[in-house]
């Protein structure tokens, strides 16, 4: 039986990436994974950095890879604020990866329980998500 | 007095450049249009951020103490941020930005404050290295089409030095877009954050969020507290959404900042196209006399050659 719609939105700083009707939007929170249904209660929540799922139906989803952001969930309508959301085809692996490492080797450098050490351990977390994201959405409708 | 072969080259060589302006103004053209763009694409974005804090704001029991809400004790180090382009050519746009800065430098030492530069945008970077003030640290390649990680790069920068204590404020300096004909340099302070800059409300963003924003303000705020889920509580969802309007803050500033290079750029080689065909009409006009003069010379060296034989 299909699932009633409702409205989501995804927004990043540079512009809206999505505008439709869902059945269901599959990411993941601080606090877990998430899927929101229609007639969700009103929810505000911060988004990990994982593999963003806007199914519009029972088997098709379009797919984002997202960075950390916030959810909310009011009056039927889920709005992600997420500071980006990259299609998985688009992603660029090997940017990533340079980053990554260059995060790694900062957070070596970085003095104990700075500011910058806690940045650095951030950013390794968000890349390592965003790496891992690209991996498992390689082929959609799967 | 110059050969008409002398003059015929300087109006060659002119045209030729005329070419470039020209060419160069129709990209800025086509640039600042995107920019202008991205402008209004940040701005949904920007005031949803915004709606939400003042609801978590409002649900929160006090806004939780952040270590960029808080005014250093003393302020001997002040970081300046000059957001300029990575090229030139396009009129006072970058130079009035050093300038700017410059005068800044001069005003915070005078108060016996340390001055640390941050620069994005080559040119900043560049001046600053060759007057040797010591550049913290520069980002450039992407004032072109600045993207929303560009600014997080220099907002982490800049809290990470504010927390631990290597800044004790934090300026930028950047061209504000008004208009491509004008450009204003703007002075901000980015840290500490004023507190009121996410608490206020805004006049003309509430106006243009009449249809969305109405189930944020109209009804009572303690119905929300009630009803809503807050992952994780609300104190903590703060903690994230403030560091947030810092990048915001950047990114604006990197993207007016932008659209006003294009701007600036423009207007420049509008302007530089419009002298070089002055300088056309004024060289061409010289060719004629010189031929002329060319003319007459013959014709009396012929009367006089004439006259001569009789």
């Amino acid at each position: 039986m299909a699932r009633s719609k409702f409205k989501a939105e995804v927004l990043t700083p540079e512009g809206e990436v999505f505008n439709d009707e869902v059945e269901m939007v599959s990411t993941r929170t601080v606090t877990g994974s998430i899927g929101v249904l229609a007639h969700h209660a009103p929810l505000l929540a911060i988004l990990e950095p994982t593999e963003l799922r806007l199914y519009t139906s029972e088997s098709d989803y379009t797919s984002f890879v997202q960075s950390e952001g916030y959810l909310q969930v009011a009056d039927n309508e889920a709005l992600l604020l997420v500071e980006d959301a990259i299609e998985p085809d688009k992603l660029d692996r090997s940017k990533f990866e340079g980053r990554l490492e260059s995060a790694r080797e900062t957070l070596e450098s970085a003095e104990e329980g700075s500011e910058e050490r806690a940045r650095c351990e951030r950013d390794i977390k968000r890349f390592e998500a965003f790496l891992e994201a690209a991996d498992n959405s390689g082929s959609p409708s799967s | 007095m110059a050969s008409q072969r002398d003059v015929k080259n300087r109006i060659s060589s002119v045209k030729n450049i005329q070419k470039i302006t020209s060419a160069m103004e129709m990209v800025a053209a086509a640039r600042l249009r995107k920019a202008e763009q991205r402008i209004e694409e940040l701005r949904p974005y920007a005031s949803a951020i915004r709606r939400m804090t003042r609801r978590v704001v409002e649900a929160a029991e006090h806004v939780p103490d952040l270590p960029i809400l808080e005014e250093h004790d003393s302020t001997d180090k002040v970081g300046l941020l000059l957001v300029t382009g990575d090229r030139g050519l396009a009129g006072a746009f970058n130079s009035q930005i050093i300038r700017a800065g410059n005068r800044r430098r001069g005003e915070l030492r005078e108060e016996g404050t340390d001055v640390l530069w941050y620069a994005s945008g080559r040119r900043g970077v560049s001046s600053i290295e060759f007057r040797g003030y010591g550049l913290e640290n520069g980002y450039t390649g992407f004032t072109d089409r600045p993207a929303y990680d560009d600014a997080r790069t220099i907002a982490d920068d800049l809290t990470s030095a504010y927390t631990d204590g290597k800044l004790d404020r934090v300026e930028i300096i950047y061209n504000g877009y008004i208009s491509p004909l004008t450009q204003e340099v703007r002075s901000e302070v980015l840290l500490p954050m004023q507190q009121i800059e996410f608490l206020a409300e805004e006049g003309d963003e509430e106006g243009e969020s009449d249809g969305e924003g109405k189930d944020d303000g109209a009804d009572d705020p303690g119905h929300h507290k009630t009803l809503w889920i807050y992952e994780p509580d609300p104190e903590e969802i703060l903690r994230r959404l403030i560091p947030d309007y810092v990048e915001i803050s950047i990114f604006r500033a990197l993207l007016e900042s932008t659209a006003s290079e294009h701007g600036a750029r423009m207007t420049a080689m509008r302007s530089a196209s419009d002298n070089a065909s002055d300088l056309i009409d004024d060289l061409t006009l010289e060719a004629n006399r010189v031929r002329q003069a060319e003319i007459t010379q013959e014709i009396m060296e012929v009367v006089a050659g004439a006259e001569g034989l009789r």
